[in-house]
């Protein structure tokens, strides 16, 4: 059984969806078993990143006050969206790790 | 213990800044040794010093090697001539540099296996710059 969730939210994060806060957001993904998908809403194009891969969510080009759209599938799709974009509202300063 | 990463590269600063952007995503999580430079200082790469690296990084998972040019290779093969006990856990990764070793911490830093890291380091290939 698959669910899906999805959220759209601006990133506030002084310089963006940068190397740092990228690999805050690719490790948090990581965590779990869900695809997620990112889009640069306001840059639009049509690209997606895997939330997975550092060099496809930096390659979307999110700087301050950009929105982004992350939609997830699989079985813990409702957790994975609430954590990442908790980290995005928090601008980043939660420190998580991986397991 | 994650994967480990040797950068191998003709400059020893160029490695050197590698390592320091690596540090910033990884938090120190996961080995890196930087094999880089010739002789005195002059730009090169040493294959004694490659295998020198690759035996004493702590990544009993395995390595992986990121090359800056090309000229480099040989310099990795020869590396792993020289301590051909390594092969079996070495992986040579066909990736630009800088990206590639980016991606490739970043995936051992998940605790991800020695052919999941060079995926992600030979990934970064086909991965465009610009958004």
């Amino acid at each position: 059984m698959s669910e899906g969730a999805s959220v759209e939210l601006a990133v506030d994060h002084e310089h963006g969806l940068h190397l740092r806060p990228a690999a805050q957001f690719v490790r948090l993904a990581a965590r779990y078993k869900a695809t997620i998908r990112v889009t640069n809403v306001t840059r639009g194009g049509g690209r997606e990143a895997n939330a997975r891969s550092l060099l496809e969510v930096t390659a979307l080009g999110v700087d301050r006050g950009h929105r982004v759209r992350l939609i997830a599938t699989g079985d813990d799709a409702e957790e994975a969206i609430a954590a990442l974009a908790a980290l995005i509202r928090s601008g980043f300063r939660a420190s998580p790790r991986s397991p | 213990m994650s994967v480990g990463l040797v950068l191998v590269a003709h400059s020893r600063r160029l490695a050197e800044g590698l390592l320091e952007l690596i540090e910033s995503v990884t938090q120190g999580g996961v080995p890196v040794a930087v094999a880089a430079g010739g002789e005195e200082g002059a730009l090169g790469t040493s294959a004694a010093a490659i295998a020198e690296a690759l035996e004493a990084l702590p990544a009993p998972e395995g390595v992986v090697v990121l090359m800056d040019l090309g000229s480099a290779v040989l310099s990795a093969e020869t590396a792993l001539d020289l301590v051909p006990a390594l092969r079996g856990r070495v992986r040579v990764a066909d990736a630009p540099f800088v990206e590639g070793a980016v991606a490739a911490a970043v995936e051992a830093g998940l605790g991800s296996g020695l052919e999941a890291v060079l995926a992600a380091a030979e990934a970064a290939r086909a991965q465009p710059k610009l958004p």
